[in-house]
Protein backbone atom coordinates (compact mmCIF):
# COMPACT_ATOMS: atom_id res chain seq x y z
CA UNK A 1 0.00 0.00 0.00
CA UNK A 2 1.03 3.66 -0.18
CA UNK A 3 2.64 3.85 3.25
CA UNK A 4 4.79 0.75 2.73
CA UNK A 5 5.85 2.09 -0.69
CA UNK A 6 6.79 5.40 0.90
CA UNK A 7 8.72 3.64 3.65
CA UNK A 8 10.74 1.51 1.23
CA UNK A 9 11.23 4.53 -1.06
CA UNK A 10 12.73 6.54 1.84
CA UNK A 11 14.92 3.61 2.85
CA UNK A 12 16.06 2.36 -0.55
CA UNK A 13 16.21 5.48 -2.71
CA UNK A 14 19.09 7.23 -0.99
CA UNK A 15 19.59 9.30 -4.13
CA UNK A 16 17.78 9.73 -7.42
CA UNK A 17 17.30 11.67 -10.61
CA UNK A 18 14.13 11.99 -12.71
CA UNK A 19 12.54 14.37 -15.17
CA UNK A 20 9.24 15.95 -14.11
CA UNK A 21 6.25 17.76 -15.55
CA UNK A 22 4.23 20.01 -13.26
CA UNK A 23 0.69 21.31 -13.88
CA UNK A 24 -0.53 24.03 -11.52
CA UNK A 25 -4.26 24.77 -11.55
CA UNK A 26 -5.61 27.70 -9.54
CA UNK A 27 -9.07 27.38 -7.99
CA UNK A 28 -11.88 28.48 -10.33
CA UNK A 29 -12.73 32.13 -9.85
CA UNK A 30 -16.30 33.32 -10.07
CA UNK A 31 -17.11 34.52 -13.56
CA UNK A 32 -14.37 32.35 -15.03
CA UNK A 33 -15.08 29.56 -17.50
CA UNK A 34 -12.23 27.17 -16.70
CA UNK A 35 -9.26 27.85 -14.48
CA UNK A 36 -6.06 28.51 -16.47
CA UNK A 37 -3.49 25.86 -15.57
CA UNK A 38 0.23 26.37 -16.09
CA UNK A 39 2.58 23.60 -17.18
CA UNK A 40 6.31 23.55 -16.45
CA UNK A 41 8.97 20.87 -16.70
CA UNK A 42 12.55 20.10 -15.73
CA UNK A 43 14.66 17.68 -13.75
CA UNK A 44 14.61 16.66 -10.08
CA UNK A 45 17.61 15.24 -8.24
CA UNK A 46 18.17 14.38 -4.58
CA UNK A 47 20.73 12.90 -2.23
CA UNK A 48 19.50 12.07 1.24
CA UNK A 49 19.48 13.34 3.85
CA UNK A 50 19.69 17.01 2.97
CA UNK A 51 20.35 17.76 -0.69
CA UNK A 52 18.10 18.18 -3.72
CA UNK A 53 17.62 20.25 -6.87
CA UNK A 54 14.50 21.16 -8.84
CA UNK A 55 15.80 22.50 -12.13
CA UNK A 56 12.92 24.01 -14.12
CA UNK A 57 13.71 24.48 -17.81
CA UNK A 58 10.33 25.31 -19.32
CA UNK A 59 8.61 27.78 -19.64
CA UNK A 60 11.47 29.60 -17.91
CA UNK A 61 14.70 28.57 -16.21
CA UNK A 62 14.62 28.42 -12.43
CA UNK A 63 16.63 26.38 -9.93
CA UNK A 64 15.75 25.46 -6.36
CA UNK A 65 18.84 23.86 -4.79
CA UNK A 66 19.34 22.56 -1.24
CA UNK A 67 23.07 22.03 -0.73
CA UNK A 68 22.79 20.77 2.86
CA UNK A 69 23.03 24.15 4.59
CA UNK A 70 21.52 26.70 2.25
CA UNK A 71 18.40 26.68 0.09
CA UNK A 72 19.22 28.54 -3.12
CA UNK A 73 16.58 29.93 -5.48
CA UNK A 74 17.85 31.14 -8.85
CA UNK A 75 15.57 32.82 -11.40
CA UNK A 76 17.47 33.20 -14.68
CA UNK A 77 15.16 35.84 -16.21
CA UNK A 78 15.25 38.01 -13.12
CA UNK A 79 18.97 37.17 -12.78
CA UNK A 80 18.28 36.88 -9.08
CA UNK A 81 19.53 34.43 -6.44
CA UNK A 82 17.85 34.16 -3.05
CA UNK A 83 19.69 32.24 -0.29
CA UNK A 84 18.07 31.07 2.92
CA UNK A 85 19.11 28.82 5.77
CA UNK A 86 17.82 25.40 4.86
CA UNK A 87 16.41 24.32 8.18
CA UNK A 88 14.48 27.55 8.53
CA UNK A 89 12.61 26.92 5.32
CA UNK A 90 12.30 23.23 4.54
CA UNK A 91 10.33 21.89 7.49
CA UNK A 92 7.03 20.68 6.14
CA UNK A 93 7.49 21.42 2.45
CA UNK A 94 6.75 18.81 -0.20
CA UNK A 95 10.49 18.66 -0.94
CA UNK A 96 11.04 17.42 2.63
CA UNK A 97 8.54 14.65 1.98
CA UNK A 98 10.34 13.10 -0.94
CA UNK A 99 13.94 14.29 -0.78
CA UNK A 100 15.23 15.06 2.65
CA UNK A 101 13.18 12.96 5.07
CA UNK A 102 15.36 10.13 6.41
CA UNK A 103 12.56 7.76 7.39
CA UNK A 104 8.83 7.45 8.01
CA UNK A 105 9.21 8.21 11.70
CA UNK A 106 10.96 11.54 11.00
CA UNK A 107 8.32 12.36 8.43
CA UNK A 108 5.42 11.60 10.74
CA UNK A 109 6.77 14.29 13.05
CA UNK A 110 5.97 16.86 10.33
CA UNK A 111 2.98 15.28 8.58
CA UNK A 112 0.03 13.11 9.50
CA UNK A 113 0.50 10.20 7.07
CA UNK A 114 -2.29 7.94 5.90
CA UNK A 115 -3.02 5.54 3.07
CA UNK A 116 -5.30 6.92 0.36
CA UNK A 117 -7.34 4.85 -2.12
CA UNK A 118 -5.56 3.49 -5.22
CA UNK A 119 -6.09 5.62 -8.34
CA UNK A 120 -4.54 5.95 -11.82
CA UNK A 121 -2.75 2.67 -11.28
CA UNK A 122 -0.89 4.12 -8.28
CA UNK A 123 -0.81 3.55 -4.52
CA UNK A 124 -1.26 6.83 -2.65
CA UNK A 125 -0.26 8.42 0.64
CA UNK A 126 -2.04 11.48 2.01
CA UNK A 127 0.25 13.76 4.04
CA UNK A 128 -1.32 16.56 6.03
CA UNK A 129 1.12 19.09 7.55
CA UNK A 130 1.00 19.15 11.33
CA UNK A 131 2.01 22.81 11.60
CA UNK A 132 -1.01 24.98 10.89
CA UNK A 133 0.80 27.68 8.91
CA UNK A 134 -1.94 27.05 6.39
CA UNK A 135 0.24 27.39 3.31
CA UNK A 136 -0.24 23.75 2.42
CA UNK A 137 -3.55 21.98 2.99
CA UNK A 138 -2.32 18.54 1.96
CA UNK A 139 0.16 16.63 -0.17
CA UNK A 140 -0.45 13.31 -1.91
CA UNK A 141 2.29 10.97 -3.06
CA UNK A 142 1.62 8.39 -5.75
CA UNK A 143 3.73 5.24 -6.26
CA UNK A 144 3.55 3.03 -9.36
CA UNK A 145 5.01 -0.45 -8.70
CA UNK A 146 6.81 1.02 -5.71
CA UNK A 147 8.41 3.85 -7.73
CA UNK A 148 7.62 7.50 -6.87
CA UNK A 149 5.40 8.68 -9.74
CA UNK A 150 3.36 11.71 -8.56
CA UNK A 151 3.58 14.54 -6.04
CA UNK A 152 0.31 16.45 -5.65
CA UNK A 153 0.05 19.59 -3.54
CA UNK A 154 -3.14 21.40 -2.48
CA UNK A 155 -2.36 24.80 -1.01
CA UNK A 156 -4.21 27.16 1.30
CA UNK A 157 -6.02 28.86 -1.63
CA UNK A 158 -7.23 25.60 -3.09
CA UNK A 159 -4.64 25.70 -5.85
CA UNK A 160 -3.62 22.22 -7.01
CA UNK A 161 -0.15 21.40 -8.27
CA UNK A 162 0.47 17.96 -9.79
CA UNK A 163 4.11 16.99 -10.41
CA UNK A 164 4.59 13.79 -12.39
CA UNK A 165 8.00 12.13 -12.45
CA UNK A 166 9.64 10.17 -15.23
CA UNK A 167 11.60 6.97 -14.46
CA UNK A 168 13.73 7.42 -11.34
CA UNK A 169 17.43 6.65 -11.79
CA UNK A 170 18.79 5.77 -8.34
CA UNK A 171 22.24 4.75 -9.61
CA UNK A 172 23.29 8.14 -10.94
CA UNK A 173 26.29 8.33 -8.57
CA UNK A 174 25.32 11.78 -7.31
CA UNK A 175 27.88 13.22 -4.87
CA UNK A 176 27.32 16.08 -2.35
CA UNK A 177 29.43 18.35 -4.57
CA UNK A 178 26.87 17.90 -7.30
CA UNK A 179 24.48 20.00 -5.21
CA UNK A 180 26.87 22.88 -4.59
CA UNK A 181 25.34 26.05 -6.07
CA UNK A 182 27.46 28.93 -7.38
CA UNK A 183 25.49 32.15 -8.05
CA UNK A 184 26.22 33.05 -11.69
CA UNK A 185 28.43 36.14 -12.17
CA UNK A 186 26.39 39.34 -12.29
CA UNK A 187 23.33 37.82 -10.60
CA UNK A 188 21.90 39.74 -7.64
CA UNK A 189 22.28 37.77 -4.42
CA UNK A 190 19.67 38.24 -1.68
CA UNK A 191 20.30 36.63 1.70
CA UNK A 192 17.10 36.26 3.69
CA UNK B 1 -15.40 46.55 7.22
CA UNK B 2 -14.72 43.56 9.41
CA UNK B 3 -13.93 40.93 6.88
CA UNK B 4 -11.84 40.88 3.69
CA UNK B 5 -13.66 41.56 0.44
CA UNK B 6 -14.36 38.39 -1.51
CA UNK B 7 -11.92 37.46 -4.25
CA UNK B 8 -12.14 40.42 -6.59
CA UNK B 9 -14.88 39.75 -9.11
CA UNK B 10 -13.30 39.08 -12.50
CA UNK B 11 -15.75 41.23 -14.41
CA UNK B 12 -15.30 44.64 -12.80
CA UNK B 13 -17.68 47.48 -13.84
CA UNK B 14 -16.95 49.19 -17.14
CA UNK B 15 -15.73 52.78 -16.56
CA UNK B 16 -12.06 53.66 -16.45
CA UNK B 17 -11.36 51.23 -13.60
CA UNK B 18 -11.58 48.13 -15.69
CA UNK B 19 -7.90 46.96 -15.64
CA UNK B 20 -9.00 43.36 -14.80
CA UNK B 21 -6.16 40.88 -15.64
CA UNK B 22 -5.30 38.37 -14.26
CA UNK B 23 -1.65 39.02 -14.99
CA UNK B 24 0.78 36.43 -13.76
CA UNK B 25 4.54 36.37 -13.59
CA UNK B 26 7.40 36.73 -11.11
CA UNK B 27 8.58 39.70 -9.15
CA UNK B 28 11.59 40.42 -7.01
CA UNK B 29 12.14 43.36 -4.70
CA UNK B 30 15.48 44.31 -3.18
CA UNK B 31 15.53 46.97 -0.45
CA UNK B 32 18.98 48.44 0.25
CA UNK B 33 18.29 48.69 4.00
CA UNK B 34 20.72 47.58 6.68
CA UNK B 35 20.62 44.55 6.56
CA UNK B 36 19.31 44.45 2.99
CA UNK B 37 15.87 42.89 2.56
CA UNK B 38 14.79 40.75 -0.35
CA UNK B 39 11.46 39.47 -1.57
CA UNK B 40 11.01 37.10 -4.51
CA UNK B 41 7.83 35.31 -5.55
CA UNK B 42 5.55 34.30 -8.35
CA UNK B 43 2.42 36.44 -8.53
CA UNK B 44 -1.06 36.71 -9.98
CA UNK B 45 -2.63 40.18 -10.12
CA UNK B 46 -6.30 40.84 -10.76
CA UNK B 47 -8.74 43.76 -10.73
CA UNK B 48 -7.58 47.37 -10.56
CA UNK B 49 -6.19 49.91 -8.13
CA UNK B 50 -9.59 50.44 -6.52
CA UNK B 51 -10.49 46.77 -5.99
CA UNK B 52 -8.37 43.74 -6.70
CA UNK B 53 -6.22 40.89 -5.54
CA UNK B 54 -2.50 40.07 -5.58
CA UNK B 55 -1.59 36.44 -4.93
CA UNK B 56 2.00 35.44 -4.21
CA UNK B 57 3.38 31.96 -4.88
CA UNK B 58 6.48 30.03 -3.91
CA UNK B 59 8.77 28.74 -6.65
CA UNK B 60 7.21 25.26 -6.32
CA UNK B 61 3.84 26.83 -7.01
CA UNK B 62 2.19 26.77 -3.61
CA UNK B 63 0.50 29.93 -2.37
CA UNK B 64 2.36 32.15 0.09
CA UNK B 65 -0.06 34.98 0.71
CA UNK B 66 -2.86 36.98 -0.86
CA UNK B 67 -3.56 40.70 -0.65
CA UNK B 68 -7.12 41.87 -1.33
CA UNK B 69 -8.20 45.47 -1.40
CA UNK B 70 -11.22 47.61 -2.04
CA UNK B 71 -11.80 51.36 -1.81
CA UNK B 72 -11.74 51.42 1.97
CA UNK B 73 -9.79 48.36 3.08
CA UNK B 74 -6.71 46.25 2.40
CA UNK B 75 -6.32 42.73 3.77
CA UNK B 76 -3.42 40.33 3.89
CA UNK B 77 -4.37 36.66 3.98
CA UNK B 78 -1.58 34.24 4.91
CA UNK B 79 -2.45 30.74 5.98
CA UNK B 80 -5.14 31.13 8.62
CA UNK B 81 -4.13 34.72 9.42
CA UNK B 82 -6.27 37.61 8.09
CA UNK B 83 -4.87 41.04 8.86
CA UNK B 84 -6.36 44.42 7.93
CA UNK B 85 -4.22 47.37 6.86
CA UNK B 86 -5.27 50.99 6.36
CA UNK B 87 -4.24 50.85 2.70
CA UNK B 88 -2.37 48.86 0.12
CA UNK B 89 0.86 50.85 0.53
CA UNK B 90 1.21 49.89 4.21
CA UNK B 91 0.20 46.31 3.43
CA UNK B 92 2.81 45.85 0.70
CA UNK B 93 5.44 47.57 2.84
CA UNK B 94 4.76 45.09 5.65
CA UNK B 95 4.79 42.14 3.25
CA UNK B 96 7.76 42.93 1.00
CA UNK B 97 9.79 45.63 2.75
CA UNK B 98 8.73 48.53 0.50
CA UNK B 99 5.37 50.11 -0.34
CA UNK B 100 4.66 48.92 -3.87
CA UNK B 101 3.06 51.49 -6.22
CA UNK B 102 0.17 49.17 -7.14
CA UNK B 103 -1.98 51.67 -9.07
CA UNK B 104 1.02 52.52 -11.28
CA UNK B 105 1.71 48.77 -11.55
CA UNK B 106 -1.66 48.31 -13.21
CA UNK B 107 -0.79 51.06 -15.70
CA UNK B 108 2.64 49.50 -16.39
CA UNK B 109 0.98 46.14 -17.01
CA UNK B 110 -1.05 47.83 -19.74
CA UNK B 111 2.12 49.29 -21.24
CA UNK B 112 1.69 52.92 -20.03
CA UNK B 113 4.84 53.69 -18.03
CA UNK B 114 3.55 55.83 -15.15
CA UNK B 115 6.18 57.42 -12.89
CA UNK B 116 5.07 57.19 -9.27
CA UNK B 117 6.71 59.76 -6.97
CA UNK B 118 10.22 58.62 -5.98
CA UNK B 119 10.42 55.79 -8.53
CA UNK B 120 11.96 55.63 -11.99
CA UNK B 121 10.53 52.98 -14.28
CA UNK B 122 11.91 51.18 -17.30
CA UNK B 123 9.69 48.92 -19.38
CA UNK B 124 11.41 46.27 -21.47
CA UNK B 125 13.93 45.38 -22.89
CA UNK B 126 11.75 42.46 -24.00
CA UNK B 127 8.01 42.93 -23.60
CA UNK B 128 6.52 41.90 -20.30
CA UNK B 129 9.59 43.02 -18.36
CA UNK B 130 9.86 45.94 -16.00
CA UNK B 131 12.54 47.40 -13.79
CA UNK B 132 11.66 50.08 -11.25
CA UNK B 133 14.11 51.88 -8.93
CA UNK B 134 12.91 53.75 -5.86
CA UNK B 135 15.20 56.63 -4.94
CA UNK B 136 13.08 58.18 -2.23
CA UNK B 137 12.07 57.65 0.44
CA UNK B 138 15.28 55.95 1.47
CA UNK B 139 16.39 53.24 1.60
CA UNK B 140 16.59 52.79 -2.16
CA UNK B 141 14.83 49.72 -3.61
CA UNK B 142 14.73 47.82 -6.90
CA UNK B 143 11.60 46.12 -8.16
CA UNK B 144 11.92 43.66 -11.06
CA UNK B 145 8.87 42.14 -12.66
CA UNK B 146 8.48 39.65 -15.49
CA UNK B 147 5.14 38.70 -16.99
CA UNK B 148 4.65 35.06 -17.92
CA UNK B 149 4.40 34.69 -21.67
CA UNK B 150 0.79 33.64 -22.32
CA UNK B 151 0.82 29.84 -22.52
CA UNK B 152 -0.40 28.44 -25.88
Amino acid sequence: DGLSDLESFLRQARQGRASFTQVVTPPRREGEAAPRSKTSSGSFEFLRPSRFRFHYLKPFEQQIVADGQTLWLFDADLNQVTARKQQEVLGNTPAALIATASDLKALSGLFTLANAPDADGQQWVLATPKSRDGQLQSVRLGFRQGQLATLEMLDGFGQRSVMQFGPLDTQAGLKPGHFAFQPPPGADLLRQ
Amino acid sequence: CASPPLAAPVTTGASEQASQGPWSGRLSLQVDSEPPQGFHAGFELLGNAQAGELRLYSPLGSALASARWSADSAWLLRGDEQRAYPDLATLTAALTGAALPVSELFQWLQGHPAQPPGWTVQLGPADGRMLARRLEPAPSATLRLILDRPQP
